[in-house]
């Protein structure tokens, strides 16, 4: 091989990386649609919601659009609010408690509904019709079964014998029942995608196992769970960001109440925004990305994880 | 009775009990349906409507049926703008390692953070300029927002499961990407067109905030819309709200129980010789 | 492959930058705006539908003017948001129709044009009904009707308890005979308590009616006020569901016949002639007699201000065509209002004696933004109803909640 003067700059590019660069814009090339459609579609709200965030906003400089530019003020005022620490621990607990029993439930159920029985289809159909329905719809029912005198819930209490719970009028009691009924609309997501990624394991490594001897408990423990990782990780994110965001169910069934005993951060953005016959939009525009930066936090600890799992 | 008859027949009875559960408040939907107005707070409540009434039904199904129609419309328009805008993406981020990706995927994490009513004012502001405001193709494209992200993060983790040895043999044999994407990629991926489209029409079907930033008042409302119909300023008719609930998850169920059915079981199982 | 953080956050930056100097450069200003011949009305009432007599009404006007018009309805929690985003837009309608609370806001906000220069003509209508839809001396709109709150009573129960509905006179009588009926083991009294502007309506009869002011919260009347519904609550007299409820629940209990007592207001004329029982009305009783002030409920009719102003000579003529007052009696028909102008209410009273109550109540209301309070009612407004709110849970103690509610509502 003759040796290529290193002074050269028409050296040929090595067939390696062409091969690479090509890669590359055929890459780019599956992913331009996308990529378009998050740039026009999400920069410019995205950008609102910043801009909102750093101007003094009233209802006149909003429909005027002359607001000064104040910095980070309204952080500072959403900071020191007294509603700010309930909101977070409320927002904690509401996040935490959600996702844990919706993933649990949704795993179980998925591992369940694996098995081949009689209407397992159909069933398992039926469980997503919480999702059909309009949420206005779903926390109205809930409210109404857990109304303090004429709820079926307090009712069915009775019958066992105990006393009728004041489920959402008391400040002990609220974000309970919001958990509630978060839970129970939750559930679905986890399940059809837990299902989805069950079906990825090959039935030949369950068979294997069963052969050298291993119980149920061991079968999911040491084959199911390790190959879902991904999936879980997905479904588990995903559950957050979305909880995150969650206030329909709480905004119908309390408004965050009574005296902010159900107020999350979702909640408080959209009272502060929309709920009150005068809004200022800058505290709930920060607000709002207070809830985003969390989300973005847990999405770099996901990544970071997607990472390490690629690595193995 | 063999064992493996009777344990499948006892597991059909614990998953019918666990529907059961599950479905209560949706059965609770069903009876303040058929509760007349005087009985809505009755106390104790009914566990059956004794005194029903129709009247919640009869103005559900004389009067919501088009925007029914339109739901189905947006739904279904939703879902195919979702997958099409998100197989091929979740395919790259999967299996073609793009640079840039870890920042792409960074974005599709943060596009779905933003709160559903701070992307309804965005858009209302540029469908304005657009002259798209109150027609369904605009609030297709606003409903695959809600999907689109989430759409091909799932792509991409169901996607990478598909073996490499797989795509590798494909493109020793000269196919193009675009080849092997369109004819071994997609099928293999059926699960995950099929979870991605349930959740694009779910999420299109149950949207509220955009239809009514975008559409209010257009020709044609979804089903969301329709319902505040019966939320007048000073009243409320629950029984026809509920009636209507229920009228519009009908067709919903029967599509989902459609799609259930093609999620198929081991779809990798002997693709790839051992 | 390794991808350092500052990189990455640099791709994340560059990304960002392009797409808002994109959205930068295809910005807002004045829409396109709707053809020059079209006309919108919004309102409040999304239970009236095409067929509907307020829609054909509202289509009939416009033909009148010359124009043709579209109206959009609109869920009356939502309305004020999408008013303002699309004022905010050049978007805004021809013709608003809004609550009375909310009038005042918007017109300080400059979404709404006061009828110097609109040429409405207000001078028929009574002052007291005017007021919330005043502020700095100018008019911003006309009523379409209006509503107040009364006690609606269930005869049968009151038999069985033996309470004598004339009896109740003030706030001693009123809480003597719930605890009559009580004993006779039914609940006593049923009102809306919710942490919405709906609660503030509810409680403004008991808060005025002791004489307390809006702009003093936590005045020892006002402190009186809520310990009344405070103490009611402990004893059980009425359910602990208030805190919850809104209008339409609270009447769906009255309804179902478990309560003595509902406070409700004038819309529910027509569900009450539905009800099971016979039923009668007596005003809201003051705490030491007589009746207590009550707020006005009721729409106004607007027009938000236009970039082209020679909108308004039409905008003018089709709101004098909904609000004439053979429009005006047929519409407040349906609502169940009552007429905003004395020669209306004649003829409504004329029509169905029974409404004399009503017109009489409305005469003696007051509006929640009069006293010059304006702009500041919203934010006095949802201190008290979260001191309620507060109360009524059991947190804190009338004194303290009011205290505290004062307190946050003078900082504004």
């Amino acid at each position: 091989m003759t040796t290529i003067a290193p002074r050269a700059t028409t050296a040929a590019v090595p067939a390696g990386r062409r091969r690479r660069n090509l890669d590359q814009w055929a890459a780019w090339g599956f992913l331009l649609p996308v990529t378009v459609y998050l740039a026009v579609f999400y920069a410019y709200p995205l950008f609102r919601n910043i801009d909102l965030s750093l101007r003094n906003y009233t209802v006149r400089s909003f429909v005027q659009g002359d607001a000064p530019f104040t910095g980070l003020a309204n952080y500072g005022t959403v900071l020191g609010d007294p509603t700010f620490l309930p909101a977070l621990v409320h927002t904690a607990v509401f996040t935490g408690a959600s996702i844990a029993f919706q993933y649990t439930v949704g795993l179980a159920l998925a591992v369940f509904f694996r098995q081949r029985f009689r209407l397992s289809a159909t069933l398992r159909a039926m469980f997503l019709v919480p999702w059909l329905l309009p949420l206005i719809v779903s926390a109205s029912t809930w409210s109404w079964m857990l109304n303090s005198d004429s709820g079926i819930v307090n009712t069915a209490l009775g019958l066992v014998g105990l006393g009728p719970v004041n489920w959402l009028t008391s400040p002990q009691w609220s974000l309970v029942s919001v958990l509630i009924a978060n839970i129970w609309i939750g559930i679905p997501f986890n399940l059809v995608i837990l299902y989805s990624g069950l079906q990825t394991i090959p039935d030949s490594l369950y068979e294997a196992a069963a052969l050298d001897g291993a119980s149920a408990w061991q079968r999911f423990w040491r084959i199911t769970f390790p190959l879902l990782r991904p999936v879980s990780a997905i479904t588990l994110l995903l559950g957050l960001i979305y909880t995150l965001k969650v206030f329909d169910v709480i905004w119908i069934m309390t408004r965050g109440g009574p005296t902010d005993s159900s107020t999350t951060f979702a909640t408080w953005s959209y009272r502060l925004g929309f709920g009150t016959l005068l809004p200022s939009f800058g505290p709930a525009a920060a607000v709002g990305n207070l809830l985003v930066v969390t989300a973005l936090v847990f999405g770099l600890v996901y990544i970071r994880f997607q990472r390490k799992l690629e690595a193995s | 009775m063999t064992l493996a008859l009777l344990a499948r027949r006892w597991r059909t009875g614990v998953a019918l009990l666990l529907t059961a559960i599950m479905l209560f408040p949706v059965y609770w939907m069903l009876t303040v349906s058929f509760t007349p107005e005087q009985d809505m707070r009755k106390s104790p409540p009914d566990l059956f409507p004794v005194h029903g009434t129709l009247d919640g039904y009869r103005a559900a199904l004389t009067e919501q049926l088009p925007y029914l129609g339109t739901s189905v419309v947006i739904a279904l328009g939703t879902v195919v703008l979702t997958v099409a805008l998100s197989a091929p993406a979740g395919y790259a981020l999967a299996k073609l390692r793009p640079r840039g990706a870890g920042v792409l995927n960074f974005v599709l994490l943060a596009a779905q953070m933003v709160p559903g009513i701070i992307m309804a004012m965005g858009f209302y502001a540029i469908y304005l300029d657009l002259g798209l405001l109150q027609s369904i193709p605009g609030l297709i494209v606003a409903d695959s927002t809600i999907a689109v992200p989430f759409g091909v993060l799932i792509f991409a983790a169901l996607m990478s499961t598909i073996p490499d040895e797989l795509l590798q043999a494909a493109r020793t044999d000269g196919a193009s990407r675009l080849r092997t994407f369109w004819s071994i990629v997609l099928p293999m991926s059926r699960n995950g067109v099929v979870t991605v489209s349930v959740f694009a029409f779910l999420w299109a079907w149950s949207d509220f905030v955009f239809a009514s930033t975008l559409d209010n008042g257009g020709a044609h409302e979804p089903i969301t819309l329709g319902i505040y119909h019966y939320i007048g300023n000073n009243n409320q008719q629950w029984n026809a709200i509920m009636a209507t609930a229920v009228v519009a998850s009908i067709p919903a169920t029967l599509l989902l129980i459609v799609a259930q059915r093609y999620v198929a079981a081991g779809v990798t199982a002997g693709a790839v010789k051992d | 492959m390794k991808t350092s953080t500052p990189r990455r956050l640099a791709g994340v930056a560059v990304a960002v930058t392009a797409a808002v100097g994109l959205t930068a450069c295809g910005s807002t200003g004045g829409g396109a705006g709707a053809a020059s011949t079209d006309y919108t009305v919004w309102d409040p009432y999304p239970q009236f539908d095409g067929n509907a007599a307020w829609t054909k009404l509202v289509e009939s006007c416009g033909d009148k003017a010359g124009v043709k018009v579209k109206r959009t309805a609109f869920d009356t929690t939502d309305l004020t948001n999408k008013v303002l985003l699309a004022a905010q837009q050049g978007n805004a309608p021809d013709v608003l129709v809004v609550d009375n609370p909310v009038v005042s806001t918007l017109a300080d906000a400059g979404v709404l044009a006061a009828t110097d220069d609109t040429k409405i003509e207000t001078s028929g209508v009574d002052p007291n009904l005017l007021g919330a839809g005043q502020l700095g001396g100018k008019t911003y709109g006309t009523p379409i009707g209006a509503n107040t709150l009364a006690l609606f009573y269930n005869k049968a129960i009151l038999q069985a308890a033996g309470v004598d509905p004339a009896s109740v006179k003030d706030w001693a009588s009123l809480t003597a005979a719930l605890a009559k009926v009580a004993g006779a083991g039914k609940k006593g009294i049923t009102f809306s308590a919710i942490g919405t502007e709906e609660g503030s309506f509810q409680f403004l009869p008991w808060f005025w009616g002791s004489g307390a002011q809006l702009n003093q919260l936590d005045s020892a009347q006002g402190v009186a006020a809520l310990t009344l519904w405070s103490d009611w609550l402990k004893a059980g007299y009425a359910p602990n569901s208030v805190i919850n409820n809104t209008q339409t629940t609270s009447w769906q209990d009255f309804a179902a016949g478990n309560v003595a007592f509902a406070e409700n207001g004038t819309w529910q004329l027509g569900n009450a002639k539905k009800l099971g029982f016979e039923y009668g009305t007596i005003t809201v009783p003051a705490q030491h007699g007589g009746a207590a002030p009550v707020p006005t409920g009721g729409e106004f009719v607007t027009v938000p201000t236009q970039k082209d102003t020679a909108r308004y000579a039409t905008d003018q003529k089709i709101v004098s065509c909904l609000t004439n007052p053979d429009n005006i009696y047929a519409t407040d028909a349906t609502l169940s209002y009552v007429a905003p102008a004395a020669a209306v209410q004649q003829k409504q009273a004329a029509a169905d004696p029974a409404l004399q109550v009503w017109v009489d109540a409305v005469h003696a209301a007051k509006g929640r933004t009069s006293d010059n309070l304006g702009t500041k009612y919203p934010k006095i407004s949802e201190q008290m109803w979260t001191a309620v709110q507060a109360t009524l849970s059991g947190s804190k103690s009338p004194a303290a909640a009011l205290q505290a509610a004062q307190a946050a509502a003078g900082k504004g």
